[in-house]
């Protein structure tokens, strides 16, 4: 049998068990460990109190790309949390819990009343083992990661410098007391005779596993920006964008950029325009309410040529919505919100990796395009973990636009030139005198609404985008599966490819031929390579965290064929196995057609 | 100020070619109506440029919408027209990219303290070093005279029928207690002291607010008038003492003869500076971290 | 029968799984609970010797699949043990602290591993058979061709014994006065059985009573048994079958009369009308010998499971054994037990 590991573990508990803390330790341990690792975690809607907190992590020998629909391991750190998700357990997994809560507990509110004939259950004194290791029942959490690592066999030092290193900053004793707490767990699970099926092999050691971080889409997109050189951010705080910013205000004043916290998104995106105006690589980051105030200022930054980045990370909406929950339905404001004629590049990446490359590639795309860039992400994406390797160059592009060889008295800012960029002057280059202004105006920036000037302009605006679609250093769109023709093909966007390639791979192998394409350049539309694939898939099928179907609507505006749409609207991740179910019955609807005919 | 002394055209025209504040302004003939105040501010700023010998190319005149949108455009300087109410951020943003950059906002009432209004209060309490000209007129002219947060109560306008009855504003008193660290006002008929008073502004280290009163000349004929502005206006006292804050918010609240002068000025740290002091401790923090 | 009816069932041994397959039978809606100490679901205790044949897989011992249980829709508490019983209240105490309330109970708790007094000392050093787990750490703790020591010698043990044979080890016999347990053997015929115990190649050794057991040194074998006559026997592993006693701690207070087991009626129902007991945990009135009884092997036991799950159904049957409970020699001159019989 192939040392494949590929399992996914699941701690509930209550705001302040511990719960998230541990699952960062399991995570990162593992990382170190030289997994790979995708985690996402769940955390209460109430800022205090005793929410629910859930640290899903998935630990995997080769690649994985989303989290499972369901867990191999259930860790209770309080039974009233884990047991509605007892049932997320596969069978012959593992549930581990107390079998000595300190207090009695009604009938049927103790998890071992709730295991699935399935399931194997693993008691132990999880309470009295944390009090005897460290006097308080409080390191319950370390005593169960312990445990964990105890059953599995996993690298107990492994963990202790994963503890360590999660308590520098803080006293001697609370890093002594973790460990005291962590061991006695291990010595416990080591103890227990092992009844589940959870396998965790030793992965393949990649050489520099020791260099693996544990990064989040948030994380990953605040380390693209400095790659890229970011000079100046001003934002406003929204779930769940609100962490970039965080992040930038303490790394940023670091080295020499300057962030700046503003009373409201539209004076976020004004200052950003200002400062991109003003030569410097500024960004702001929001979440959909933020963007829909944004659009205005947008246009102008469209209309005026100015370079910005602008991230935003979609939640359930429409308005206010479900704002620590996942969506994906701001596509059709980035793609198209605001009044007029006003495109604009869009990037979606599709995991944490992807979200560092166009983070730091963005910057230079604006510039080369003196254009506003949306790179387009999720809470899903905003908030989970993956394993990246930071010493993976990004190799990112240092200000470079396209400048003015005559400048001076005939300068003209919006020059009309083959390619529809002009060469650009920035305030402080003499020569470079213009006024950039949100009405239409004529090659040197003055007001005009003489018609032939609108459509040129216009024009001008937009033909020079094309050229986006062949920028180097990005996959805008990436192909994987089966090669040449497929039974079923799938087409998506942004965190959902995850789930997607799941499914097809799941699909491949029950003997299915399929293919899947992510799309990471929304606008401009990468047209050719999705049109191939089109060609060679009997179907499509599009799923994508929204109702209306907007990728699908996006694709159908731009190539006019025939697909299925799978709309999912629920706050959460689509399941594999959902999507695994419609691409079997699609293989089985072709083949019935394919035979009859 | 009255002149004492008839001044000739010729010499006048000799002046002004000679002084070199036209190099200030570009080719474009401005699209104000004749009479309008902004001819004053026009002539004022290039004045205070040219008298501080700023750099053009350093310079960015950012506007809102309004009869001031197309202001960047008479002026032979960088300049942004940017959208209603968002001048001052976008200027913020101009000015943290680049200090060095002499920053100029302009705009009316309505751009500033309607749909603005919400932008006013940081930009001043963070010190932004740029300096904001308001043209107050009581209206919105460019769209043809709608009652604004600064007009009169009983003036009638085509959205305010039967005479307005919302109470004014009063720019003065919220600058001041929005901590601006420089508040003067001007009257777009004492061109001189408008001059004047706005080199002071660009001078001024830190947010300064120059509040402009003037007539639409077009579509107000009866309230705001340049001769009732006249006869209204007069001079802050001679002792007044600009570093005593609660006297200019006192001296502030009396609208119906309207000081003009420089109310109230202070030197306190700048966002550019605030931003340097930050990267300082953020410097200070990484070396201790990486030595520790 | 209303479907709010909630049927526990203590104990998840043949007697207990097959009580709660038949009251499902015969009542499709109502509740029904299985409350078990260990971890796995239900297998055959019978087929562990099947350890020795390199049987590892926990799963393959498993007589329903866990899908059986949810299609018949009876839950399961494994890990659960019960610390008290109050039928006033007709309440379980389970040890994390929970009560499990019940309308009808089925006591099926089986029996365990009787040890005698001066040996409970040593339980660490002797290795058990009674689930999978210990039975898989029985099996790894004896060397290739290693020896066993059994004391006492019961026929589980017995049973065992020819299995652990087979697959090449030693086997010694301690003999004792539990030796073929259940069985009552004559001494007349005591001789004849014990050459049936030889001819099955198990090596019968009788030092009489068992001192005490110590670790034996690091290059020998693990374990040394010292007797009171002070001699000694050495092997990898001491396993004691002096047979079984009932499993009753937790109804010390329940007021459930008892005496070394659960008194019941012939059918099996004890003095509380909604209480009953099933399997080696239970003594059974019997007319004929005037006197409580026990019965043991898979047939009885399963038996009486069926009973019990009739009565607690509505019926008033009475249990009867059909098992001859000879101990036999066979025609090949070794031994055959009546209790080594399952289906």
């Amino acid at each position: 049998m192939a040392k494949q590991t590929d399992i996914q573990i699941s701690i509930c508990g209550s705001a302040g068990d511990g719960t998230i803390a541990v699952g960062d330790i399991f995570k990162r341990a593992m990382a170190r460990a030289g997994y790979r690792v995708i985690a996402f975690d769940h955390y209460p809607a109430e800022i205090r109190g005793f929410g629910k907190c859930i640290a899903r992590t998935r630990v995997a020998t080769s690649r994985v790309y989303s989290m499972k629909g369901y867990s191999d391991v259930l860790v209770s750190l309080n039974d009233m949390h884990a047991i509605p998700h007892v049932g997320e357990v596969r069978n012959y997994g593992a549930l581990i819990y107390d079998s000595a809560p300190m207090s009695a507990v009604a009938e049927g509110a103790h998890i071992s009343g709730h295991l699935k004939p399935g399931h194997i259950p693993y008691a132990f004194p999880m309470r009295e083992v944390s009090e005897l290791a460290t006097g308080a029942n409080r390191s319950r959490n370390f005593v169960a990661l312990g445990f964990v690592a105890g059953l599995y066999q996993l690298p107990q030092d492994t963990f202790h410098h994963a503890i360590a290193a999660k308590f520098e900053s803080k006293a001697a004793a609370v890093t002594k007391s973790a460990l005291a707490a962590f061991d006695s767990g291990f010595e416990a699970g080591a103890a227990s005779y092992q009844f589940d099926d959870v396998r965790i092999d030793a992965p393949r050691g990649r050489k520099n596993a020791h260099e693996a971080h544990m990064m989040t889409g948030n994380g990953a997109i605040v380390q693209g920006c400095l790659d890229a050189g970011i000079e100046t951010f001003f934002g406003y705080p929204i779930t769940p964008a609100t962490g970039i910013m965080e992040r930038l205000a303490v790394e940023m004043p670091r080295r020499g950029g300057r962030l700046v916290q503003t009373e409201d998104e539209i004076a976020a995106i004004s200052a950003t325009i200002g400062a991109g105006y003003a030569g410097s690589r500024a960004a702001t980051a929001t979440s959909g309410p933020g963007l829909s105030l944004m659009t205005e200022m947008m246009g102008l930054g469209v209309m005026a040529e100015v370079p910005v980045v602008i991230f935003v990370s979609q939640r359930g909406g429409p308005s206010t919505g479900l704002p620590t929950k996942t969506e994906q339905s701001d596509l059709n404001l980035a793609v198209w919100g605001g009044h007029g004629d006003a495109k604009r590049i869009v990037l979606a990446p599709t995991n944490v990796e992807g979200c560092r490359r166009c983070a730091g590639r963005a910057f230079e795309i604006a510039e080369q395009f003196q254009v506003p860039v949306i790179v387009l992400i999720d809470l899903y994406l905003s908030n989970r973990y993956e394993t990246v390797f930071l010493q993976d160059e990004n190799e990112c592009l240092p200000k470079n636009w396209k400048h003015s060889t005559t400048p001076g008295a005939g300068y003209r800012r919006y020059e009309l030139t083959s390619d529809g960029v002009s060469p650009r002057c920035i305030p402080g280059e003499a020569g470079g005198i213009h006024t950039a202004t949100g009405l239409e105006h004529d090659e040197y920036g003055n007001p005009s609404d003489n018609s032939r000037t609108h459509s040129l302009m216009t024009e001008k605006r937009h033909e020079k985008l094309q050229a986006a679609i062949k920028y180097p250093g990005i996959n805008f769109t990436k192909r994987f599966g089966d090669s040449g023709k497929v039974e079923v093909g799938l087409l998506t966007w942004g965190s959902t490819f995850g789930e997607t390639l799941e499914a097809m791979l799941l699909a491949q192998k029950e003997g299915i031929r399929c293919a899947a394409m992510k799309v990471v350049m929304l606008s401009p539309f990468p047209v050719r390579p999705v049109l191939r694939f089109y060609k060679d898939c009997q179907q499509i099928l599009v799923p994508e965290l929204n109702y209306t179907g907007q990728f699908a609507k996006l694709l159908s505006s731009e190539i006019v064929l025939p697909v299925t749409r799978i709309s999912h609207t629920t706050g959460a991740p689509l399941d594999v196995n959902i999507l695994l179910e419609t691409i079997r019955r699609a293989a089985r609807k072709h083949r019935r057609h394919h035979n009859a005919a | 100020m009255i002149p004492q002394q008839p001044v000739y055209l010729e010499d006048k025209v000799d002046e002004i070619r000679q002084s070199g504040r036209l190099d200030y302004r570009s080719q474009a003939l401005p699209t104000w109506c004749p009479g309008c105040g902004y001819y004053s501010v026009t002539e004022g700023l290039a004045n205070a440029l040219n008298d501080l010998q700023a750099p053009k190319e350093n310079t960015v005149v950012v506007s809102g919408i309004g009869c001031a949108s197309r202001f960047p455009f008479f002026m032979d300087t960088y300049g942004f027209h940017t959208l209603h109410g968002r001048a001052l951020p976008v200027a913020t943003g101009i000015k943290v990219a680049n200090e060095k950059l002499t920053v100029v906002a302009i705009g009316g009432d309505g751009d500033g303290f309607a749909i603005g209004g919400g932008h006013i209060p940081h930009t001043a309490r963070r010190n932004v070093d740029i300096t904001y000209i308001l043209f107050d007129n009581g209206i919105y002219g460019l769209t043809k005279g709608q009652v604004s947060p600064t007009s009169a109560i009983g003036f009638t306008t085509p959205t305010s029928p039967f005479a307005n009855r919302d109470a004014p504003l009063n720019p003065l008193l919220m600058l001041l207690s929005y901590g601006a660290s420089w508040v003067g006002q001007a009257y777009a008929g004492w061109s001189h002291h408008l001059a004047d008073l706005i080199r002071q502004a660009l001078e001024h280290r830190g947010f300064s607010y120059l509040h402009v009163l003037s007539p639409c000349v077009t579509f107000d004929k009866t309230d705001r008038t340049y001769q009732n502005l006249d006869l209204a206006v007069r001079e802050l006292d001679t002792d007044h003492d600009s570093s005593d804050l609660a006297l200019a918010m006192q001296a502030a609240t009396d609208t119906s003869t309207p000081a003009l002068g420089l109310y109230y000025t202070s030197q306190r740290e700048t966002l550019g500076q605030a931003l340097d002091q930050v990267a300082l401790r953020a410097g200070a923090a990484a070396e201790s971290a990486s030595l520790g | 029968m209303p479907s709010s009816m909630h049927h526990v069932v203590l104990g998840h041994g043949i007697a207990g799984n097959h009580a709660a397959s038949v009251i499902r039978e015969r009542e499709p809606d109502s509740r029904i609970t299985i409350v078990s100490a260990g971890a796995l679901l239900f297998y055959n205790r019978y087929d562990l010797p099947d350890v020795f044949r390199g049987r590892h897989q926990w799963v393959d011992y498993l007589v329903h699949p866990p899908e059986y249980y949810e299609s018949q829709n009876i839950a399961l508490r494994r890990k659960t043990r019960v610390v008290e019983l109050d039928t006033q209240t007709q309440t379980l105490s389970l040890a994390h602290r929970e009560t499990l309330h019940y309308d009808k109970l089925l006591i099926a708790t089986g029996g365990r591993a009787y040890i005698p007094e001066r040996l409970l000392d040593n339980t660490d050093l002797m290795n058990n058979f009674h689930n999978f787990r210990v039975a898989m750490q029985t099996q790894r703790s004896v060397r290739k061709n290693g020896t066993v020591i059994m004391l006492g010698g019961d026929v589980m043990g017995l049973d065992l014994a020819r299995t652990i044979i087979a697959a090449g080890h030693r086997v010694i016999v301690a003999l004792d006065n539990r030796t073929f347990w259940p069985h009552e053997v004559a001494q007349n015929e005591r001789p004849r059985y014990l050459q049936a115990l030889e001819n099955m190649g198990l090596d019968v050794r009788d030092h009489g009573r068992v001192d005490h057991i110590e670790v034996g040194n690091s290059k020998g074998p693990a374990r040394r048994v010292l007797f009171e006559d002070g001699s000694e026997i050495r092997g990898d592993i001491v396993m004691p079958f002096f047979g079984l006693v009932p499993a009753v701690d937790f109804l010390a207070t329940s007021g459930i009369d008892m005496e070394r087991g659960i008194l019941v009626s012939p059918q099996l129902q004890t003095a509380r009308d909604n209480i009953w007991a099933a399997g080696d945990v239970c003594q059974i009135w019997s007319t004929t010998s005037n006197a409580y009884r026990f019965y043991y092997g898979y047939r009885n036991v399963k038996m009486m499971g069926e009973v019990a799950a009739y009565n607690m159904t509505g019926e008033q049957s009475a249990f009867e054994s059909t098992v001859d409970e000879t101990l036999e020699v066979t025609s090949k001159g070794t031994l055959h037990s009546p209790f080594w019989e399952f289906d």
